[in-house]
């Protein structure tokens, strides 16, 4: 059962941060985002990440302090290598400022924190 | 004198407006004709409720065109909405039109709002927008060739998407699995400035990944490691070749 829940847990992660990376990415982006007309299409890995959330305890309340923390840090982790990644191969403008903020959001959207 | 009786609370005609009259049997409906493009088969039942809702927002709303795309045009009736892509440059109220349609019609409907301008750039930037539009029936007709000109920073982010099938294969279902394999296909296909479109991508699957391929995803009968070593190792060629195009960009300009 503990070992189901780390799974769901890593598998929440990874869209998690999936999803943090793409909205900042998003905002790299410098011409007018063409994105926003079909959202439905991007906010996939934000949807999966829910569904996985809504299998992992507790539900409906927050995660106890130390797993928030280790949540988060393993997402910002996460985050930052896809950026660095990029950054490491000339893409211009990512503001890694953006992912603490980020993830913060979106671990309020999914009720982590 | 004849006189004309018209309800006293009433939408329209205020006070002092000018207005025609005419014999309403005399006045022939416009017959609505939608451009196919790309459909080999439609369904009778399918055209029928595309006119049915060309009619319906003709009514309630001015806009430059309307498209309908998505897997309501494919064959059978699997679909799980009708997307309609609204051409105009003015801002229209989705959401009254959504409940509208959807009392009056039935199905549930997906609504994207775009400027003409945004849509001539999203044809040529933009491989899932090419894959959209691909195949669709317009009210009006319309030009969806456009010289494809590579945004590398904005197929980058369409990747990401597709990375999800690594993580997640064996919690997706199959819709899922082939919408993220096509997505992955339709940007290798644009960025070696190949076409892009339903039937091509479909047919660059089952080539690079082994015959019924597609049948398999949907159905999701496809065995993960095979499959998987394929796609992972594409995936990451592709993310490279991206990036490199993001390096080389500037240069370019």
């Amino acid at each position: 059962m503990s070992q189901n829940r780390n799974k769901l847990i890593d598998l929440f992660i990874g869209n998690i941060s999936n999803s943090a990376v793409h909205m900042i990415l998003e905002k790299a982006i410098d011409e007018d985002n063409l994105r926003k007309h079909y959202d439905k299409e991007f906010s996939i890995s934000l949807d999966i990440a829910k569904n996985y959330r809504k299998k992992i305890n507790p539900k409906n309340t927050p995660f106890h302090g130390k797993e928030v923390k280790d949540i988060k840090n393993r997402i910002i982790k996460k985050v930052m290598a896809e950026l660095n990644l990029r950054i490491s191969k000339g893409y211009q403008n990512i503001n890694l400022g953006l992912i603490g903020p980020t993830v913060n959001e979106i671990l309020k959207k999914t009720k982590v924190v | 004198m004849d006189q004309i009786y018209i309800p006293k609370k009433r939408v329209d005609f205020t006070v002092g407006s000018y207005v025609a009259i005419r014999q309403l049997e005399t006045t022939a409906e416009e017959e609505i004709k939608p451009f196919f493009y790309n459909i080999k088969h439609l369904e009778p039942i399918k055209t029928k409720i595309i006119k049915e809702i060309f009619k319906n927002l003709n009514e309630i709303i001015k806009c430059d065109n309307i498209i309908i795309t998505g897997s309501f045009l494919e064959q059978g009736f699997r679909f799980n909405d009708i997307d309609i892509i609204l051409v105009s440059e003015e801002k229209i109220d989705t959401k009254q039109i959504v409940s509208l349609l959807e009392s009056k019609i039935g199905p549930k409907f997906h609504f994207i709002l775009i400027s003409n301008k945004a849509l001539i750039k999203g044809l040529s930037t933009d491989p899932l927008y090419m894959l959209m539009l691909s195949k669709c029936v317009a009210k009006k007709r319309f030009i969806y060739r456009i010289k494809p000109q590579i945004n590398y920073k904005l197929v980058d982010l369409h990747l990401l998407k597709s990375k999800l099938l690594i993580d997640n294969f064996d919690f997706l279902t199959g819709d899922e699995k082939y919408e993220m394999t096509r997505n992955f296909v339709a940007i290798n296909q644009f960025i070696s400035k190949k076409e892009v479109t339903k039937d091509k991508i479909d047919l660059a699957i089952n080539n690079f990944f082994g015959n019924k391929t597609i049948h398999k995803l949907k159905n999701n009968l496809l065995l993960t490691k095979d499959f998987l070593k394929k796609y992972k190792k594409a995936y990451n060629n592709a993310q490279n070749r991206i990036l490199k195009g993001i390096r080389d960009e500037p240069k370019q300009k």
